[in-house]
């Protein structure tokens, strides 16, 4: 499998670089803030989350996460991984390498999707542990005593990676395409924020925008708990594909390469 | 035997302008072939069409016979090329630059010892690529380029900016290379002396043309056709009549004839004194080699 080989070469491309520490900060973050909150303000707090403390806890952390954190996340890691090439001078070097254009390509996206599971792994294993640790230090919690649904935390997690899936293609052939790692970002950063404010407001068409997916997402969730993939999951799937499509093209066809 | 680079009629354009017409280029096996010409000549063109890194738009370009178009993996496996600066990840160590390309080529991890050795790179440890010296890390990217044990080397500049240490290093690897592992190598560059030194064959372009090729004995052979023997007297007039059927004239306020020989210099001598001329200087232009490359490359 060659892809495998080229996919190796790219996480090795990674090392020590920031995409590392930025996926495990970026997923520390929020569980963070949660932790401290819920040891500092624990009188307030176990009040609060008296009722279903689990699927509070949850919904609380992912509602930050998932509108905004995590986009720019995956906005950054998608321009992080061409970068590696354009600032090092390197991509000379690998056109002129035993590599097929695809394999070129879809590594990388691979490498980019790496990252982005290595995030939402820690930041899962961070907000469970941020409860825990809360519970431990305050006992009047009641995450021990409560029921924990796997299940809904696997489809909170499908679901939201498949709404951002969209985003993430885009932003990859942005990032595959300019030089500089702030035009990317920084279109990136426009429509995010665009597509927030779309479907803030509820505009009829705001599914229509991948940069929306991953709040609509946050809306679907919290008005019927439960249910698999809905709609602007799948165009968010339709999307990623076409824009893959798109930014494999625009390389194959380059005129000039490196 | 197949020549292991061929162009045909290759040429190039950016924008319109013209950057390379009618390129062949014949490289053969065992041949270490200079590739000369001053800075904008079209080297870098030339040499990122045999790699594939721009589409050829005239011509062929084939390397072990087979067309870079169409057979782009097959060609890439079985050559290394450094092309301008280093390409190298700056943020890893030596052992890791080549890691990353170690399984692309198939190259077993023992190899990765051996370049490094090679390339006299081995006790470089944690030290990032980002604090190599220049020359230090050309030699690094010379090591990517030997992982695989390629047939043919394509390097492009590759003293660029080296100091005279480091040059006369990259030249004694690149004959070594050549003479035991039987690596075909082309190498680019602006310096004629450097090139004269390591090379059995040359190339010369300038301005988009091929202005020469053969091989470095041709082009010494040439140059004696064309080098002058510098005279001064005490009745130049008088030698100038001399020394007419010498093919003497005047060319920049100096006396020359064309340069032929020891023995012409000796017939020379003896004719003036013979005539009562004193011979104040007599002399065979220095600028061998170097005075024939800018010969060639401003007269056209």
């Amino acid at each position: 499998m060659s892809l495998a080989i080229s996919l190796r070469s790219e996480m090795l491309k990674t090392r020590r670089t920031a995409s590392f520490w930025l996926a495990l900060i970026g997923a520390a973050f929020i569980p963070v803030i949660f932790f401290l909150v819920y040891v500092l303000k624990a009188d307030k707090m176990v009040k609060q989350l008296q009722m279903m403390p689990w699927e509070s806890h949850l919904f609380m952390n992912w509602q930050v996460f998932n509108a905004f954190l995590f986009p720019m996340f995956i906005i950054m890691m998608a321009a992080l991984v061409p970068q590696i090439e354009y600032r090092n001078n390197t991509w000379k070097q690998v056109f002129a390498s035993p590599q097929s254009n695809a394999e070129i390509f879809f590594s990388k996206f691979l490498a980019v999707q790496g990252m982005v599971l290595l995030c939402v792994v820690s930041f899962n294993v961070f907000v469970i542990l941020a409860a825990v640790v809360a519970n431990v230090i305050h006992p009047q919690y009641s995450f021990f005593k409560a029921s924990f649904d796997w299940e809904a935390l696997v489809r909170l997690n499908l679901r939201t990676y498949a709404s951002v899936l969209g985003i993430s293609a885009l932003q990859f052939l942005l990032g595959m395409r300019f030089k500089s790692f702030i035009a990317p970002v920084g279109i990136g950063l426009a429509l995010l924020i665009g597509g927030q404010v779309a479907s803030g407001f509820h505009w009829e068409h705001a599914d229509l925008i991948p940069y929306s997916h991953p709040t609509l997402t946050l809306q679907s969730i919290a008005q019927k708990k439960g249910g698999w993939f809905v709609q602007h999951e799948y165009l968010s799937i339709a999307y990623a594909a076409g824009f893959l499509l798109l930014g494999y093209l625009d390389l194959r066809f380059r005129k000039e390469k490196g | 035997m197949t020549p292991l680079i061929e162009t045909t009629h290759l040429s190039h354009r950016f924008a319109g302008q013209p950057v390379l017409q009618d390129i062949n280029l014949r490289v053969e096996p065992g041949a270490i072939y200079g590739f000369l010409g001053p800075n904008g000549a079209g080297k870098t063109t030339t040499l990122r069409l045999l790699l594939g890194l721009l589409q050829v738009q005239q011509g062929e370009a084939r390397l072990f016979g087979q067309d870079i178009r169409t057979s782009r993996l097959p060609i890439l496996k079985r050559l290394g090329s450094l092309i301008e600066q280093p390409s190298l990840y700056g943020h890893l160590t030596a052992r890791e630059n080549l890691e990353v390309y170690r399984r692309i080529y198939g190259a077993d991890k023992a190899r990765i010892d051996a370049v490094l050795q090679l390339v006299d790179l081995a006790g470089t440890g944690k030290k990032k690529a980002k604090q190599f010296s220049l020359g230090m890390k050309q030699r690094l990217s010379i090591a990517i380029a030997l992982l695989h044990r390629p047939e043919l080397l394509i390097l492009d500049e590759p003293t660029n900016g080296l100091d005279p240490n480091g040059i006369i290093e990259t030249r004694e690897l690149i004959r070594r290379l050549n003479r035991e592992e039987g690596t075909t190598i082309i190498v680019s560059s602006h310096i004629l002396a450097e090139v004269e030194k390591m090379a059995s064959h040359v190339g010369i372009i300038h301005k988009g043309k091929m202005l020469f090729q053969g091989t470095l004995p041709e082009l010494k052979h040439m140059q004696q056709g064309k080098s002058l023997l510098q005279l001064d007297t005490s009745d130049n007039e008088g030698a100038l009549r001399l020394l007419q059927s010498e093919g003497a004239e005047r060319k920049n306020g100096h006396l020359v004839l064309p340069f032929t020989g020891k023995d012409g210099v000796g017939r020379v001598a003896r004719v003036l004194v013979q005539n009562n001329v004193d011979v104040y200087l007599l002399q065979p232009q220095q600028n061998d080699l170097e005075q024939l490359f800018i010969d060639i490359t401003s007269g056209n």
